[in-house]
């Protein structure tokens, strides 16, 4: 055909080269970076949350500003997605920033891994925590340091659209309510309802709000106090899924695909979409800012009826502030948070964008100005704290967790989810977790 | 390659060189190397290039290699700990397994399908009609878009519980499902996506049969060949360089799918782990379970296989790729 190069040898040599560069990107991509180090000089600070949030803590940070001329703080913010993803690499890019905004899930891992930085040395002096309570600063504590500065107190909490269950006729249930209880309001829901609303969200792989609870009731905790492993039984595990698979049967929760859609995905989440009433979730209110137009109102994690039935609930610490050990500032990111912990005007502003505020003085600061639904909120989480701390029975509030936790989350979620797709039996899922759990904690 | 290496072979017999004409030769290169500049020069233009393949190809391929024998988690040293990682990978990992299975089915059922949607609108497109640019730019259109995140997005919203696929089924009295958070059904969305992109194929096919011979077709089209015939007879076996182009590209892309997967499930590979595509699973190991030791031998075996796949690839070609000389 005339060709100079044969069409043999350049389609051969086209492919190869092709085949070549295409493998060798699949490589590169995926391998430790080594960025410089930023030499900008003004304070890095990161946080995740919505957009009331962030609107908050740019208002407060002006603020700041104002006071201390000297800090410059450049503030970047995201939602949760990624959040952790884009520290870690930062991290190990030697481009931390200064001061984060920290999940109580978390601080124990970085905090051992070297990444924050202990503040104790700052108590008392520019670090003022006047007013907060042991309990509270566990949640910021890791083997006896303090490495981040609980922003207000957390519940557990169940988030209830009162709005939907008026409309069906049914009564909010009393405060001091049981996992019977919940069944029951929940088969009341879809029935009422013409089978178009279930009733709570499955909470059988929902960790912390819920089955930690659970197992808490029964005197067993999530993990054992030195995180090296699971801290419940098979049979309790076992009794919880069973409980949720009945829930299922009877139609008080939805089934898996609605469960499955709203995993890392609040806008799918079965109470925003409408499909129930109940939710576990504390993101559809507790980010700041309701997700619908509903009048949310909120309740305990119920408990009691078919367990040991001690006080299960728990107060943890919110979200925290931490500085990083790499930083040059920890000085001034210490400065920050105790302007967070304190001035009366950033309390103001943060209402209850960071939870419920930390101190009985901070508390009072907010309570007038408080809509509707944040003054329910606040209620609840008064009342869950005061039973909580009358409870005789009541185990410690839970170590923050060990390395890997999120991946056991993550494995209970999917396990509860295989059970109700019916790809696997209650038993069989049992062994597969507990196995898949040891390797995990083994690291 | 065997006949140009023979071809060579030929020449040199043809030509018998001794020791004066060597020297001879040898000279001119000399004089030849000096008359271009020789030195250093060429591989200072050269240079951005290599600093690019060492810094950004070489290095991190080679660092990864090591770090695959290490238990590196992104925050503190790397600690040695040999073939671990890959011990385990293959031993006690289920989601290994889950992630090693949700990827094939993908490449095996996506690739085929792509191409050959991609050679039946090539064809379909390879007519003088009026405004046939146009045409192929629209079928083009989505292998543009495809790798972007919102794509993704929309693709979750359509086939979502109440998407617009599920619309579109109601108009049969067909009542739909969620198609994303159904384990059985998750990763047939992705692949449908896959498919959907296959404007890059298209136009590789589309070069490649404006390439074909006239006078062949002039020549069936005398002895009344039947469309059909025409096609497996005269233009799929001209068209087998093209298509085994094709067909090693894609199973190199589809093996290294990430994006769709990833903000289909939210990042999550789920229901199930059932579109845990391997580099979503590698991803999450690496970046959010900060064991980026073990991500690194997630990504030596995946380079492996796909050096494997087009090793075979490669192969079996020498059977049913046919070159015209």
């Amino acid at each position: 055909m005339g060709h100079q190069i044969s069409r043999r040898t350049l389609f051969r040599s086209a492919s190869g080269i092709a085949a070549a560069g295409a493998l060798g990107t699949s490589l590169s991509a995926c391998s430790g970076g080594t960025g410089a180090g930023s030499t900008n000089s003004d304070l890095t600070m990161i946080w995740w949350g919505s957009d009331d949030r962030h609107a908050a803590y740019k208002k407060v940070l002006a603020a700041f500003r104002k006071k201390n001329p000297k800090i410059k703080i450049r503030p970047t913010y995201s939602g949760y997605d990624g959040y952790f993803d884009k520290f870690n690499t930062n991290i190990a890019g030697g481009s931390a920033p200064d001061l984060l905004q920290m999940d109580t899930a978390l601080v124990a891992q970085y905090a051992r891994k070297g990444v924050l930085a202990p503040i104790d040395s700052y108590v008392g002096k520019s670090l003022d925590l006047t007013g907060f309570s042991k309990t509270l600063l566990a949640a910021g504590t890791v083997d006896g340091k303090l490495y981040g500065v609980p922003s207000g107190i957390g519940v557990n909490q169940l988030t209830v659209n009162r709005t939907g269950l008026e409309k069906l006729g049914l009564e909010l249930p009393d405060r001091e309510w049981t996992w019977a209880d919940l069944k029951k309001i929940g088969t009341d829901v879809h029935k009422k309802s013409g089978g178009k609303i279930y009733g709570v969200d499955d909470g059988g792989g929902s960790t912390l709000q819920c089955f930690e609870v659970f197992a808490r009731e029964n005197g067993e905790t999530f993990f054992t106090e030195d995180g090296k492993k699971l801290g419940f039984t098979p049979d309790t595990l076992q009794a919880w899924w069973e409980y949720w698979a009945e829930m299922r049967k009877v139609n008080a929760s939805p089934p898996p695909a609605i469960t499955s859609a709203a995993h890392n995905d609040l806008t799918k989440n079965a109470v925003v979409i409408g499909k129930a009433l109940f939710t576990f979730d504390s993101g559809v209110y507790g980010a700041g800012g309701s997700i619908t137009d509903a009048q949310l109102d909120f309740l305990p994690t119920p408990q009691g009826d078919f367990s040991g039935a001690r006080e299960g609930n728990f107060v943890n610490g919110g979200v925290l502030l931490s500085a990083t050990k790499a930083s040059k500032k920890v000085a001034d990111s210490v400065k920050i948070m105790s302007y967070f912990a304190q001035d009366a005007t950033a309390i103001k502003d943060m209402q209850l964008l960071r939870g419920i505020p930390p101190t009985e003085k901070a508390r009072g600061l907010i309570a007038s100005g408080l809509t509707e639904t944040d003054k329910l909120n606040m209620a609840n989480a008064d009342y869950v704290a005061q039973r909580v701390g009358r409870a005789s029975d009541a185990l410690a509030a839970p170590a923050p967790p060990p390395q890997g936790a999120d991946q056991i989350w993550d494995l209970l979620f999917q396990s509860n989810l295989a059970v109700a797709f019916g790809k696997k039996s209650i038993k069989a899922q049992l062994g597969a977790f507990f196995d898949q759990s040891a390797g995990i904690l083994e690291g | 390659m065997t006949t140009a290496k023979s071809d060579e072979a030929v020449e040199e017999q043809a030509a018998p060189v001794t020791p004066s004409d060597r020297r001879e030769r040898d000279r001119m290169r000399r004089r030849l190397a000096r008359r271009r500049g020789g030195g250093w020069w060429p591989y200072a233009f050269l240079a951005p290039w290599f600093v690019g393949l060492f810094g950004l190809t070489v290095y991190p391929m080679l660092a990864s290699l090591y770090l695959s024998f290490t238990d590196f988690d992104l925050l503190t040293p790397a600690r040695w700990v040999g073939v671990d990682n890959y011990d385990k990978m293959f031993t006690e990992d289920p989601v290994f397994w889950d992630s090693v299975h949700a990827t094939l089915l993908y490449v095996v059922v996506s690739v085929p399908l792509k191409l050959a949607l991609a050679l039946g609108v090539a064809m379909l497109l390879n007519r003088d009609l009026r405004g046939i640019g146009l045409y192929r730019a629209a079928f083009y259109l989505p292998s543009l878009l495809g790798g972007a995140v919102a794509v993704a997005i929309v693709w979750r919203q359509v086939f979502g519980g109440d998407g617009l696929f599920n619309d579109f089924l109601a108009w049969f009295g067909i009542e739909g499902q969620d198609w994303i958070s159904s384990p059985d059904t998750a990763i047939y969305t992705l692949i449908l996506l896959a498919v959907w992109q296959f404007g890059t194929p298209m136009v590789i096919f589309l070069a490649g049969l404006k390439q074909l011979p006239k006078d062949v077709y002039e020549a069936a089209a005398i002895d009344g060949v039947t469309p059909v015939t025409r096609f497996f007879r005269i233009t799929l076996p001209l068209l087998t360089p093209i298509v085994f182009f094709n067909v090693v590209l894609q199973i190199i892309d589809a093996f290294k799918t990430f994006t769709p997967a990833f903000v289909i499930s939210n990042g999550s590979g789920g229901p199930l782990n059932s579109t845990m595509l391997y580099s979503l699973y590698l991803y999450k190991k690496g970046f959010t379970d900060l064991q980026m030791g073990y991500a690194s031998a997630l990504a030596w075996v995946l380079f492996l296989v796909i050096a494997g796949f087009t090793a075979v690839n490669f192969i079996a070609g020498r059977y049913w790729v046919h070159y015209d000389d």
